[in-house]
């Protein structure tokens, strides 16, 4: 998530949550409200006020921020702010990418995660069910993320169903490593919140334990698909994610294979472009492949889905490394705050059309990066 | 480095391939030298090979538990006709027949002859029998005899049928199979207003229909059907209406101009079908029948034929191909009563016969009209729907039509894709169990799937696309790109 640098004018103690207007809102309601301040004289009640020039007269809890920074929040979006007066977007009105990162612990250490993760936390759960009474109830999409958002037991369920009850026109997608589906009871509790429109992405990595294990760091594959069928006995809508790197390439047809032989009920299976940060940065000698060069198997893999009637994407490719006959697949699926594109993208005519790139991959990306004209 | 060899079938594909499938059809094809490796357990964990077993449940160097419950699960789904029960019934409402065929393998009876009648306590005894089955769907056929030369008995079970299903609320389909001779506006805006769909008869260009099916007023029943067929597709829409083909003798070697002819006249498929040997099928075989050496022959070049039509950018399936491919390349169960594993006799499909009585197959009844009743349930006038479904007959006869400990098909690296039909082994071989190295359906079966296999394996892209577009009824769709747009 976007962060952004500020300066509490006075001592702040505790973390603050709240949601941006730059209307002043009445008295009774302004505790949940950050007021950004153009000027005007400040006033008392609100959880906290954003300021762009040092103020003779702060009130409460007053961070200055700079004047760029601010344009990036618009009203309505909520944002949380640390002691030291850093400033967290969790969740943008106008995006379609948010999610609630519910916990960064994890039973896994894949060999290219792009985060770090940690070993020991404070429950964050009361600090997402105040995101979740805070943020827009005509909200498309919300994601629910970790770290393993399964790790945090019981109160997962209740953060679904504060989801259902809060926001229940907004779908939501879970990401999950699926191991802890493999609890039957588990997942039933999950099923039975009966959210209006719940997705459960899970990653598949590839079509054998050894192989999939060596790349997740622990013993889950069949862990993992106990948890797809436990889902599937109750028709939970799932999707399956494939991130592809070296180590799994090759594979990737016979993968796609295994999938809709054993898992056919899925709703959709998305192919993905890594990530380079954290844990993958390390790891990159062991597992950089130029995403040109597996688009021999990516083709086979997606047109062999296809073909059966499955409902399946590419997630975070650039259109200029792709054969044409996969472009209908791709999807522009990266997180727009970390979303950018290279300067010589400017020129090109798909530009619009075009997934662009995680801002870790100016360092490192594809060699077959061209501008691309139409006719 | 160890493994375990789970539950596998195999057969040698080629001079230099074997086919290799595990307990639920999932194949792959692989050389000699390295299926040797596999079951003397010296492959290395490291080849392709292996990995591919793996992947398919063949071998495992690791958990088995887990494995076999992925192979339980993908069993159940291929399995799962078996949850609903009995969906196809078929209503004989008359005998009788207008229609002259050479091949009749009903044993039709005279337009006169209303003796062979279905009457309205029986077509209501019908009716309650049906609503008794417990599955959510229910498929009622009108079979003859020519059912329009009964049609009230016809309204009489349509009309009773949604009445039971206001209360059962299933999902409820009328399919009614006529020569369509008698077919008049009236009954179309009927059969419209109910839902019917239509399955009639055609089996090739005009010579070759009025050869093997003449009407009895006139030898020149093509001009009619056809005129009759467009007043269908008129009145009931164009896909409300579909044909099946019956090969004769005189159909040999013009198999060709047959599929033409299907194609001319709008279909967008067809069944390839042999004779069945019961009726004039069986008397006349001398003049009518061939070996099945002869029949795959034909069916096998018509099917290129079909496949080359297809290439060519006109969607149109072969419905016996379509289903064989279904079975084999996906894992999902069919529907299709001849191709199931306890056989779908009974237990997915039954018929009614004018009399009310209840046999296990359409076959079994043909078999019933040359006066042998093996393969009778019962009667609707006097049976209880757990009498005729549930008796020791039925459970016996389908413990013994289970392909999984049949002789010869427990082995058979096929078994997956295939069927067992006992009424066929009872009526050729002469008991049901049947004797596969002299069976025409299992030499049928085999041979066409052998066939469509080396297709599957040869890869052909291409052909892979028609397949497919036949598996999930999706013509094949140009590529598009965001460029086009």
């Amino acid at each position: 998530m976007k962060k952004i640098t500020g300066i509490p004018l006075l001592d702040i103690n505790n973390h603050i949550i709240g949601k941006i207007t730059y209307k002043p809102i009445k008295h009774s309601l302004r505790q949940d409200f950050i007021f950004v301040a153009n000027g005007e004289k400040l006033e008392s009640g609100y959880a906290a006020i954003l300021v762009t020039k040092r103020n003779r007269d702060p009130k409460g809890t007053t961070i200055l921020c700079n004047l760029e920074d601010i344009k990036y929040l618009n009203t309505g979006d909520v944002v949380s702010i640390e002691p030291n007066g850093n400033i967290n977007v969790l969740y943008k009105k106008n995006s379609v990418g948010n999610v609630l990162l519910v916990t960064e612990r994890c039973n896994c250490s894949c060999i290219m995660c792009p985060q770090s993760l940690v070993t020991k936390e404070d429950d964050k759960s009361p600090f997402i069910f105040k995101i979740i009474s805070l943020i827009d109830n005509n909200t498309q999409l919300l994601g629910i993320t970790g770290g393993e958002p399964t790790l945090i037991g019981d109160k997962l369920i209740d953060i679904i169903t504060a989801c259902k009850q809060r926001l229940p026109k907004t779908k939501l997608i879970m990401l999950t490593n699926g191991i802890k589906l493999e609890n039957f009871d588990y997942v039933k509790k999950i099923v039975m919140v009966q959210h209006p429109d719940l997705t459960i992405d899970i990653p598949l990595y590839a079509d054998t334990d050894t192989e999939h294990n060596n790349i997740i760091g622990a013993n889950g594959f069949y862990k993992t698909i106990q948890g797809l069928y436990n889902l599937a006995r109750f028709k939970q809508k799932i999707g399956i994610r494939i991130v592809i790197h070296k180590l799994n390439y090759k594979r990737l047809p016979q993968l796609a294979e295994f999938i809709y032989h054993n898992f056919p009920f899925v709703f959709h299976i998305a192919f993905m472009q890594m990530e380079t940060m954290e844990v993958a940065k390390k790891n990159i000698d062991i597992l950089w492949i130029d995403p040109y060069d597996y688009n021999e198997q990516l083709e086979k893999a997606v047109t062999y889905l296809w073909k059966r009637g499955m409902n399946v994407s590419i997630y975070n490719a650039q259109l200029c490394v792709l054969p044409k006959n996969l472009w209908r697949y791709t999807r522009k699926s990266i997180s727009s705050w970390k979303n950018i594109y290279l300067e010589e993208c400017g020129k090109c005519d798909y530009l619009e059309n075009c997934g662009g790139f995680f801002a870790s991959s100016l360092e490192l990306h594809s060699q077959h990066i061209e501008i691309i004209k139409k006719n | 480095m160890s493994y375990k060899l789970l539950p596998l079938r195999f057969e040698r594909f080629n001079n230099d391939e074997i086919f290799i499938t595990n307990e639920v059809g999932e194949f792959t094809f692989i050389s000699k030298d390295k299926f040797e490796q596999l079951i003397k357990c010296t492959l290395n964990p490291q080849d392709e090979t292996f990995l591919n077993l793996k992947a398919k449940q063949i071998l495992t160097d690791t958990d088995i538990n887990p494995v076999i419950e992925m192979l339980a699960t993908k069993y159940r789904t291929k399995k799962s006709f078996l949850n609903k029960f009995t969906a196809l019934h078929m209503v004989v409402p008359t005998l009788r027949c207008n229609s002259n065929c050479r091949y009749c393998q009903v044993s039709r009876k005279d337009v006169e002859a209303h003796q062979f009648d279905m009457d309205k306590s029986t077509a209501k005894k019908v009716v309650d029998t049906i609503f008794q089955s417990p599955s959510p769907m229910i498929k009622i056929e009108f079979q003859g005899g020519e059912p329009l030369l009964n049609f009230k008995i016809v309204k009489q079970i349509i009309e009773y049928s949604e009445w039971r299903n206001l209360f059962k609320k299933k999902d409820l389909e009328f399919v009614i199979c006529t020569n369509l001779s008698l077919m008049t506006k009236d009954m179309l805006k009927y059969l419209k207003k109910h839902h019917v769909y239509i399955s009639t008869s055609l089996d090739g260009p005009r010579d070759l229909h009025n050869k093997n099916r003449p009407l009895q007023a006139t030898d020149n029943s093509y001009d009619i059907l056809i005129e009759k067929i467009s007043l269908c597709r008129e009145y009931l829409g164009h896909d409300s209406v579909s044909a099946l083909m019956t090969a004769s003798r005189f159909s040999l070697e013009r198999f060709k101009e047959i599929v033409d002819e299907y194609i001319s006249q709008g279909f967008n498929g067809m069944f390839l079908r042999s004779l069945n040997p019961y009726g004039f099928a069986k008397r006349d075989r001398r003049m009518l029948g061939y070996t099945m050496e002869e029949f795959v022959e034909n069916y096998i070049e018509a099917l290129d034929y079909i496949i080359d039509i297809n290439l060519k950018g006109t969607y149109f399936v072969e419905s016996f191909a379509s289903l064989l491919l279904t079975r084999m390349l996906t894992p999902f169960s069919t529907g299709f009563v001849d191709l199931q594993s306890p056989a779908g006799i009974a237990i997915s499909g039954v018929i009614y016969d004018y009399n009310g009585n209840v046999y296990v197959s359409d076959e079994a009844r043909m078999l019933a009209a040359m006066g042998d009743n093996k393969f009778l349930m019962g009667n609707v006038n006097k049976n209880s729907y757990l009498e005729l479904f549930n008796s020791e007959f039925i459970r016996s006869l389908i413990r013994s039509a289970c392909l999984e400990c049949l002789p010869e098909c427990s082995s058979c690296a096929y078994q997956s894709f295939c069927g067992a039909d006992p009424v066929r082994n009872y009526s050729e071989q002469g008991d049901i169990v049947g004797h596969r190295p002299t069976s025409e359906i299992c030499k049928r079966n085999k041979k066409i799937m052998h066939y469509l296999l080396d297709l599957v394996k040869q890869g052909n892209g291409k052909i892979e696309d028609v397949f497919w577009s036949w598996i999930i009824r999706r013509p094949i769709e140009n590529n598009v790109c965001i460029t086009s747009s």
